[in-house]
């Protein structure tokens, strides 16, 4: 028992755990609903009264209330001290299938020639990446943090999810497992080992929540940060506080929903006061991701709390004109997402040192291209990552190549698994140790693609 | 029909506390276990008892073997509880499932063959099912996959009429209370319309709730004299390809624009509701978003001819149409698939998201055979349908149980047909429609048995739907169910211009517009979701700040007539009745907006949010003109957020 939290108390015994219930299954639950019918009746003090310690719940006595003081911090705004900021994750999901050989190209490999042979980046464009690998030129935003070893990709990840789906391989990515008995996301579990923090610790910019941060842990979802407030309200501040009881004490999700909207009002109004100036140079391009990248480098700046964001950019599903290097629907793309990164990065100054960004996408494409310029549902496929603590300017990870035996169903092999990269990030930048709590069934390698 | 089925009930319910939140209160040790605890439960049948479900606590206590964390002689419950959050967010849902025991517990609990293996490098498997690779049937089920089905929502079965089952179901406890009255009328509006209007409730209460529902159900015989009126100012929504073409500058979205519109304008003036409800259903279901590229002359006319033609009607005859139009072949790229450049993505939809769902059992061959099947029908330059049988690919194909010799490109599009009609009439296809059916109109996590119902009367219909709705409308899983759906951004909108009673003004067309736009604020525009997969259904899905603050603001933008070109009511025109002091003017309104009253402290903190006392006269100078402020904060409750 000494493992335990402190203040949480539970059966000393099989036999006192008996009593609670027909059988041990039963009573287990029993004594879990009982804690949780405290926590809720502790929701409902904290609006009113800041957080207090509860009775204990008749019948459960030696049932104790656990750690609700850590837990209930999180629901609050409070504006972290710089020391407290332990570093912030942004994830941006490339919903679509991004083709992962076009973005970081197998430049001299003679079988990514041949079966490519109109979609091929030519060697002399490429932006030479070490290991015969080339960036899309469609990156040069992003190449000097490439250089300066701030930058870094893995080559030939993915999940063990056979699925050529979109659906399922987001699903089992998002959820950090292919078994559908992990029902929350990955970024959920992140959160819940991150410990508490403020209504801030964790931001999806967009209107559904993604599949990732479901579960537990309160995320907030945002669709920009500037015009967060009630409109037309003549009585803004007496209808804050009419909210805040409308609210207050309800059994029902929507009544988390709407703590996290009145705080969020509160600290917006704060923070979105005066126009947000991006450092010195740095100037956003047009498009969805590069305001809402701006939208988390304010919030980032202004010191909210926020450990993890994630955010999302459709539209790499390229069965058609995925296009050549000097035109389509990749060039497009991936020019946008480097220059909205770029501009990011370069905003964030200093803060990107303890800054991670990675993109994540469902799977790779196809090897063969398609008689339509594009290539369809693949597997293996590049991650890219940047920010501080990298072994960066390198691609890593096994690489088993494109010859006709390595090919997986004619697609790139997974030879490195997503959750190894992930885990290693969560371990070495954000001093997430259980990795088998965010990615359980699962035997760690470790790639070296962060110091330490 | 008992008369006090449409009475409005009692100024409160005494047991107001025990909804507002101690639903472990009276515990009993008969929550729904997890699903990794639970065994498949008995699915009912047609002929299930009409009745009160009667889960005891003895008839649970002998359920499948102890988990091995029991096993081993340890409660390890802190391993349990190390993530009671999780536990909370479950039971918030409105689901009271110990479903989110947390990631320990579920890595725990998880069956062992579930375990994910090390990346299997040159092995991925092309002919895995995704079914064998383990998945949710779909997104809405991974999103509310840690509540675990609700199996008994206190009252299940079949009864000979949907009045019937509204009794019946009235007269059984809901085991998961949720803030909004029981009033059978309300609680059939609420999910059959856009939103309950006065004139609604009138109408149920003069044909009856089965009258009503029989003229839902033929929606060609109800006159619609406001949404057609309305329509005038989006004239494109009716016409052909060719008329578009003829009138719309080329590539020009206009005509999408005004669909987008259309839409709104139906769903808050049409009498057609449950059509309505139905096309959006479907316009889900067989999503093309609009606008997306190459829909500028097409997308109107699938609206026309696939989804408002057969929303009422056969599934198989929609997704056969659906497999004959140019929108949709454009849209999931069957244009750019042909015999020697096969493209898979029409092919791979059709099963994963059109029928037998992506736990329907196929692999990636049968989703190759599938696209196969599909090559030839594509769309000219001209935005027609047509089979081009020198693009069909030919040979024998096979997917699940569908097999064909396919020899002659020249019957490529009837083999097609066959193909699509033996997928719309799977049983995995009924199956996937059922359960879809009963997250729209039931709750997030529907019973199974229930879904299994519905299930067969798809099958034995052919896939027509009206008989699923009506067993659907006939069971007590149905009417057990009032508030256990939270409004979506789009539908809270629109159930706010409904009830406030705005109506098409001096300018609807730019109106619509600025509605429009406003929807996409919400993060709901009409037919907006950009993959093929339609809007998320369940609330988890749209747990978000953002989209509740703008629902937030368009109450306050419906009552302060922001919206030019409408006829909106003025928030001090709502209440007619003369109220003497501030506690009746509250009921008043409460009726007027949300057809119940408030709990004693929220009718206080409104009064207070005035500066006033419940006995305060409405006359009363200090007041200052501040009342009109009231009504969006009552739209503001929960009694709004749910249906």
């Amino acid at each position: 028992m000494n493992d335990l939290p402190e203040g949480e108390r539970r059966p000393a015994s099989l036999e006192e755990l008996r009593r609670h219930g027909p059988n041990l299954c039963e009573a287990a639950i029993r004594v879990h609903a009982d804690q949780v019918s405290d926590e809720l009746a502790a929701e409902r003090d904290r609006w009113s009264k800041g957080f207090t310690r509860r009775r204990l719940v008749q019948g459960a006595g030696f049932v104790g209330v656990a750690a609700l003081g850590t837990q209930l911090v999180t629901s609050r705004v409070a504006f972290a001290a710089p020391e407290d900021t332990k570093g912030t994750l942004i994830v941006i999901f490339l919903r679509g299938g991004m083709d992962g050989l076009s973005v970081v190209a197998p430049g001299d490999d003679p079988n990514y020639r041949s079966m490519r042979p109109n979609i091929a980046i030519p060697m002399a464009a490429l932006l030479p990446a070490g290991r015969g690998f080339g960036l899309n030129p469609a990156m040069t935003a992003l190449y000097p943090f490439w250089q300066a070893g701030k930058m870094a990709a893995v080559h030939a990840v993915a999940s063990p999810d056979a699925s050529r789906s979109h659906f399922q391989a987001q699903d089992a990515l998002e959820r950090g497992a292919a078994s559908v008995a992990v029902r929350t996301g990955w970024l959920d579990r992140v959160l819940a080992q991150m410990g508490p923090g403020t209504t801030f610790r964790a931001v999806a910019q967009g209107s559904a929540l993604p599949r990732s941060l479901v579960g537990g842990e309160q995320a907030i979802v945002l669709n920009g940060i500037r015009d967060f407030r009630i409109d037309n309200d003549a009585m803004r501040s007496q209808t804050m506080e009419a909210l805040k009881t409308l609210y207050t004490g309800l059994d029902h999700s929507l009544a988390g929903t709407a703590a996290s909207t009145i705080q969020a009002i509160n600290t917006a109004q704060k923070i979105a006061n005066s126009q947000y100036r991006p450092m010195e140079g740095v100037q956003y391009p047009g498009g969805g991701l590069a305001g809402r990248l701006r939208d988390i480098a304010q919030l980032m700046k202004a010191g909210v709390g926020l450990r993890v964001a994630a955010l999302d950019v459709g539209g790499w599903d390229m069965h058609t004109n995925l296009g050549r290097v000097d035109g389509g629907d990749m060039r497009n793309s991936l020019t946008n997402l480097s220059e909205a990164i770029g501009a990011f990065a370069t905003d964030l100054g200093p803060l990107l040192d303890t800054t991670t960004i990675i993109t994540m996408s469902e799977f790779g494409r196809r090897v063969q291209e398609n008689g339509n310029v594009g290539v369809d549902h693949g597997h293996g496929n590049a991650m890219l990552l940047l920010g501080g603590g990298l072994n960066g300017g390198k691609v890593h990870g096994n690489w088993p190549g494109l010859s006709p035996g390595a090919l997986d169903q004619g697609d790139l092999a997974g030879a490195n698994d997503y959750r190894d990269v992930l885990a290693e990030m969560l371990k070495k930048r954000f001093n997430v140790q259980d990795s088998a709590a965010i990615f359980p069934n699962h035997q760690f390698k470790t790639l070296g693609v962060f110091k330490g | 029909m008992p008369e006090r089925l449409f009475s409005d009930e009692g100024p409160h319910e005494p047991h107001s506390k025990k909804v507002k939140g101690a639903i472990f209160a009276d515990y009993t040790g008969e929550f729904p276990m997890p699903r990794v605890l639970n065994e498949p439960s008995p699915a009912g049948d047609d002929d299930a008892k009409v009745g009160a479900a009667t889960g005891t606590p003895a008839a649970r206590t002998s359920r499948g073997p102890a988990p091995a964390w029991l096993r081993a002689g340890r409660p390890a419950l802190h391993e349990l509880m190390r993530n009671r959050r999780q536990a909370l967010w479950a039971l918030g849902g409105g689901a009271v499932a110990i479903g989110g025991l947390g990631s320990g517990a579920a890595a725990m609990l998880g069956r062992p063959e579930d375990a994910d293996d090390m990346v299997k490098t040159g092995q991925g498997g092309g002919n895995v099912s995704p079914r064998d690779a383990g998945s949710f049937s779909n997104r809405d089920s991974s999103y509310t996959s840690g509540q675990g089905d609700l199996n008994d929502l206190g009252a299940s079965g079949t009864a000979d009429s949907a009045s019937a089952a509204a009794v019946a179901a009235m007269r059984a406890t809901p085991r998961f209370p949720t803030p909004l009255n029981r009033d059978p009328v309300l609680h059939l509006l609420r999910r059959c319309t856009f939103g309950p209007t006065h004139a609604d409730v009138a109408a149920v209460k003069e044909l009856g709730i089965d009258g009503w529902l029989d003229q839902q159900l033929e929606p060609g015989k109800i006159p619609d004299p406001v949404a057609d009126a309305a329509l005038q100012t989006t004239p494109t929504v009716t016409m052909t390809t060719a008329q578009i073409r003829a009138s719309v500058k080329d590539g020009d979205n206009k005509a999408m624009y005004e669909l987008t519109r259309a839409v709104i304008a139906r769903q808050i003036w049409s009498t057609r509701q449950l059509f309505e409800v139905m096309v959006d259903f479907w316009n889900n279901h067989l999503n093309i978003t609009s606008p997306f590229d190459g829909g500028w002359d097409t997308r109107v006319p699938y609206d026309v001819n696939v989804i408002r033609k057969h929303a009422l009607g056969k599934f198989s005859d929609m997704l056969i149409a659906s497999a004959r139009d140019p929108a949709m072949m454009r849209y999931l790229d069957n244009t750019s698939s042909d015999k020697r450049n096969v493209n898979e993505n029409y092919g791979r939809e059709l099963l994963e998201l059109h029928t037998v769902g992506i736990d329907g059992g196929y692999n990636e061959k049968d989703v190759r055979n599938s696209a196969y099947l599909m090559t030839g029908r594509t769309a000219t330059r001209e935005g027609v349908f047509r089979y081009e049988q020198n693009r069909h690919w030919t040979g024998a194909v096979k997917v699940l149980g569908f097999q064909h010799a396919n020899k002659s490109a020249k019957d490529g599009l009837a083999v097609g047909d066959a193909y699509l009609l033996y997928l719309a009439t799977h049983p995995s296809t009924a199956k996937y429609i059922a359960r879809k059916l009963a997250v729209r109109f039931v709750c997030d996590t529907p019973p199974q048995s229930l879904v299994d119902r519905l299930a067969t009367a798809y099958q034995q219909s052919g896939s027509a739907i009206v008989p699923v709705l009506k067993v659907l409308f006939r069971s007590l899983e149905f009417w057990i169910a009032a508030g256990l759906k939270t409004r979506r951004p789009l539908e809270n909108f629109i159930a706010t211009a409904r009830v406030v009673g705005t109506k098409p003004g001096a300018d609807t067309g730019k109106a619509l517009e600025d509605l429009y736009n406003f929807t996409r604020k919400l993060g709901q525009a009409p037919l907006g979701w950009e993959p093929p997969d339609g809007y998320p259904d369940v609330a988890n899905a749209w747990s978000s700040a953002a989209g509740m603050l703008e629902t937030w603001n368009a109450h306050r933008a419906f009552l302060q007539q922001s919206f030019k070109g409408l006829n909106n009511p003025r928030a001090d025109s709502l209440v007619t009745q003369p109220a003497a002091t501030m506690a009746t003017y509250l009921d008043v309104l409460c009726n007027r907006l949300i057809f119940q009253p408030m709990q004693p402290a929220e009718r206080d903190a409104l009064i207070k949010f005035l500066g006033a006392k419940p006995d305060t006269r409405v006359t009363d100078a200090n007041l200052g003109g501040k009342l009109p402020n009231l009504a969006p904060l009552v739209l503001d409750s929960v009694y709004h957020a749910l249906r």
